[in-house]
């Protein structure tokens, strides 16, 4: 600092003469040195402090900016260095009350969840320590994590407890919040709660313009809705993306809810929800869907018949391959290769002539690996082909190569 | 001529604080959007479930290619890294480019493998591979191990490009550390694309000097104790964390460090897959595949994710150091000059209008400009013409902002992922900011210097990183 202090009086100096020769450094040095140190030290600050205000405004502007920017950084410097390590005092703080209270209210939730005896004591010390807004969220994270995994009676008193020590509360004041990170923290515990008091909050965050509050919303949905979990799908005007896929899918295994007919949205107007429906029936083996995924055949988007093609392969639906076989000349690459796809998951001999013509005609290695795989997978009528064909020496392909490579089994 | 002399030193004078004012403004902007997209991302991925992703049927298939040369110290280790990441629709592809130590033999060994009639063609140019190999081990299923002539690392991903079959391809150097959960968190955004296509996606590499590695997997994080890592780690933080997180709410990311990167295959191949006749391929590929994008009128995104997704040694002598940053730097002229249409060209977008021309003048130009200061200034001071006052107030103003962003990023990392959990750790770094700018980056200028020398001299070696190995520190 004193350094700095220093180099700020030379400067001052120099804005005072406009330009400074070397020689005024080497004067003030020996000035310094001359008298007693802090009494020129002190005295320097109190008449570099006058000299640089009344300077200030006089200096030229590269001076006043260069000035301000090193006023600016050492201020920023200093300021952040001070958060720096009050913001890890904090930290640790904060995590050792934390460690405390999870400790505590672990101890409070197994005796009001297990020892009847114990329930009214537990209930008032829970009570007690849960007097502020972080012991309360605490409280809360606690029991979702702990109903997580619970079902039952076991559940339902968590719920209870919930309700009794008031936390609804602060679970719908979240919801309401104006701040969306807020609502999704208020839908998550109140969808973990099983309380509806918010859904109409909920329904109207189904198609914000905020992905993550809608996902959130999506979700809380299907955790409170008893009968059709999947209604909301019906209401969604937005794109449903695969990650919301994904998640959806997750809760529908995790918490046993009730699969619905997906077919149902086979007509929806949105595509992703007409895919993601396409994905449920064959991830669930739905039935009966044959016809209605055949139509999906002429549907106008890529995506969706390359869905119908891939459901085709996954539910084993015989009756489509003969469509498939009239798509495939014009198809797209990625809708070719599902189709051959397809074939390999519902082997028939009928079809090894096509599977042939495609092995003879494409010469890209992926349509044409995944058309022998489909005649492998038709078993004795296929191999013996793919036999032959070895053997035989065509001009235009080299067959070895690509049935060696179906045929060994060490390639997954 | 005694006038001309005067204008001249005026005009440089100015110059010179004109441009680090605006290298210095682009900075504190660069913080701001930082900032912004960092608590953004933050708020997102607190209610974020990765594990639904892990198992799902759902989730994309994805190829890890590992390119290895000469890596038998560690290649073993590596691979079970590799093998045992959170995610299940997976495959590891390994490629040995061409490597003169015993490294194939000991993969051939460990994980058992048998050579296997792969088919497959050249859809990218590479050199060509001697073999595929495949575990008859289940246990190993996942495991595919590629053998070629050697190429060198960009010829290597394009082998692995052509060999693996999945709709998304990462690539990592075979030598880094990746995070268990990596895969998770760099398939998110692509799992997340709805109109827009996310072809491309990074996330933050951290240094893994001094840190304490069991088995391939980071157990305890150290700042490295040699002062070159630590300017290191202070330098990634700034990177990562303040750059290119900006750069990625800004649209206009054009690096994803070859360390680590996950792309979206078929748009990769499309595009000519990586370019073997640069030593920056990674930069190359970024922005290669993002013109492709534009030129075929499709809507994109490239993603940074600032978690902390893989781990990596760094330099720890200034030989090494140099060889890096020479090629680091020849890869970015190489890029700029293959892509010099990019430059204030408004079809593509803020990549031509705003990184393009960043990337030229703050992260090329700036250490030239700086070098040429350097030989103004010791010309004015062998003549006695130096305002020093003027100096001393310029380095004032260029040391203390330098500082105070150094000291910014270290503020990032604490309230974002706090991975240095020791004070002393946070308050050695804090002094390598101060440290920083007098030490380590007037070398850092030469070692980019010398790269510039080294393209016009036309050498172009990828040059040798000695590493001393993970637990060796």
């Amino acid at each position: 600092m004193a350094s700095l202090l220093v180099f700020f009086c030379s400067a001052g100096d120099i804005l005072a003469q406009e330009e400074l020769s070397p020689d005024t450094l080497s004067q003030d040095s020996t000035m310094v040195m001359g008298d007693n140190v802090a009494k020129v030290v002190t005295t320097s600050v109190i008449s570099y402090a006058q000299r640089l205000q009344d300077r200030f405004t006089k200096s030229p502007l590269l001076i006043t900016i260069l000035y301000i920017v090193i006023l600016y950084s050492i201020v920023t410097l200093i300021t952040l260095l001070i958060i720096i390590l009050l913001n890890r005092g904090r930290m640790q703080r904060e995590e050792k009350q934390k460690t405390y209270l999870l400790e505590k209210y672990q101890l409070l939730l197994m005796e009001y969840l297990f020892e009847e005896e114990m329930q009214d004591k537990a209930l008032r010390e829970i009570e007690r320590i849960a007097n502020n807004r972080m012991n309360r969220q605490v409280l809360i994270d606690q029991m979702i994590d702990l109903s997580v995994n619970l079902q039952g009676k076991i559940k339902e008193r968590i719920q209870e407890l919930y309700l009794r020590v008031g936390l609804k509360r602060d679970s719908l004041d979240k919801a309401y919040s104006r701040k969306w990170h807020n609502n999704v923290k208020g839908f998550r515990e109140l969808a973990f709660m099983n309380v509806r008091d918010a859904n109409n909050k909920i329904i109207e965050s189904l198609n914000s313009n905020n992905e993550i509050l809608r996902m959130e919303a999506q979700i809380a949905m299907v955790r409170l809705s008893e009968d059709n979990p999947y209604a909301f799908l019906d209401l969604l005007e937005k794109p449903l993306s695969l990650w919301e896929q994904v998640t959806l899918h997750e809760l529908l295994i995790q918490h046993k809810l009730k699969v619905p007919a997906f077919k149902q949205w086979f007509h929806s107007e949105n595509l992703t929800v007409l895919i993601y429906a396409l994905e449920m029936v064959s991830w669930f083996k739905q039935r009966g869907v044959g016809k209605e995924i055949i139509a999906l055949f002429d549907h106008e988007n890529e995506k969706v018949r390359n869905s119908a093609y891939k459901v085709c392969g996954e539910i084993e639906l015989k009756t489509s391959l003969p469509a498939m076989i009239k798509k495939y000349p014009v198809e797209s690459y990625a809708n070719k290769l599902e189709i051959l796809l397809a074939f390999a998951k519902v082997p028939d001999a009928r079809y090894l002539a096509f599977l042939k013509m495609v092995l003879d005609t494409e010469d890209d290695v992926q349509l044409q690996i995944q058309a022998t795989k489909a005649m492998e997978n038709t078993d004795e009528p296929g191999i013996s082909m793919l036999i032959k064909l070895m053997k035989s020496k065509s001009e235009y392909k080299n067959y070895q190569i690509i049935i060696r490579h179906v045929l060994d089994g060490r390639i997954y | 001529m005694e006038r001309a002399f005067e204008i001249l030193k005026w005009f440089v004078l100015n110059a010179v604080f004109i441009i680090t004012a605006l290298i210095f403004t682009t900075y504190l902007v660069l913080t701001i959007f930082s900032a912004i997209s960092l608590r953004k991302y933050l708020r997102k991925n607190s209610y974020v479930d990765y594990n639904s992703i892990v198992s799902s049927p759902l989730a994309p298939s994805l190829s890890v290619i590992a390119p290895a040369f000469n890596e038998s110290e560690t290649i073993i280790d590596n691979i079970r890294t590799l093998l045992s990441l959170y995610y299940n629709n997976y495959e590891v592809v390994v490629v040995n480019d061409g490597s003169k130590d015993d490294s194939l033999e000991k993969i051939i060994k460990a994980y058992e493998l048998e050579k296997v009639n792969y088919y497959f063609d050249y859809r990218l140019p590479c050199k060509r591979i001697r073999g595929v190999y495949k575990s008859q081990n289940r246990s190993f299923k996942k495991l595919t191990v590629i053998d070629k002539a050697n190429g060198g690392k960009a010829d290597s991903l394009n082998a692995g490009l052509n060999v693996c079959r999945n709709d998304l391809v990462v690539s990592i150097d075979a030598d880094s550390i990746m995070e268990p959960d990596a895969l998770l968190k760099m398939v998110k955004p692509f799992m997340e694309a709805k109109e827009r296509k996310v072809i491309g996606a990074g996330g933050v590499i951290r240094i893994a000097n001094s840190c304490e590695i069991k088995d391939g997997h980071i157990q305890k994080i150290n700042l490295p104790k040699k002062f070159l890592p630590r300017a290191q780690v202070m330098e990634y933080t700034r990177a990562f964390l303040m750059g290119r997180m900006a750069w990625s709410e800004l649209d206009g990311l054009l690096l994803i460090s070859g360390a680590l990167g996950m792309f979206d295959r078929e748009i990769v191949i499309n595009a000519g897959g990586y370019h073997t006749n640069t030593v920056g391929e990674d930069m190359e590929l970024v922005v290669r595949i993002r013109m492709y994008m534009v030129d075929n009128g499709l809507d994109y995104d490239v993603v940074y994710i600032p978690d902390p997704l893989c781990w990596t040694e760094v330099p720890s002598t200034l030989k090494v150091l140099a060889r890096q940053r020479s090629r680091w730097t020849r890869g970015t002229l190489e890029t700029l000059i293959t892509h010099r249409k990019l430059f204030f060209n408004r079809k593509y977008g803020k990549l031509g209008m705003l990184g393009y021309p960043y990337w030229l003048m703050f992260e090329y130009l700036a250490p030239i400009i700086e070098f040429l200061g350097i030989l103004w200034f010791i010309f004015l001071v062998i003549t006695n013409s130096l305002n020093w006052p003027f100096f001393l107030l310029l380095l004032g103003f260029v040391y203390f902002f330098a500082v105070s962003l150094s000291i910014w990023a270290v503020l990032f990392e604490e309230i974002t992922f706090h991975k240095y959990e020791k004070r002393r750790d946070v308050l050695r770094l804090m002094g390598t900011a101060f440290l920083e700018p007098i030490f380590y980056h007037p070398l850092v200028m030469l070692m980019s210097i010398k790269g510039n020398i080294d393209k016009l001299l036309n050498r172009n070696s990828w040059g040798k990183m000695e590493r001393k190995g993970f637990g060796k520190n």
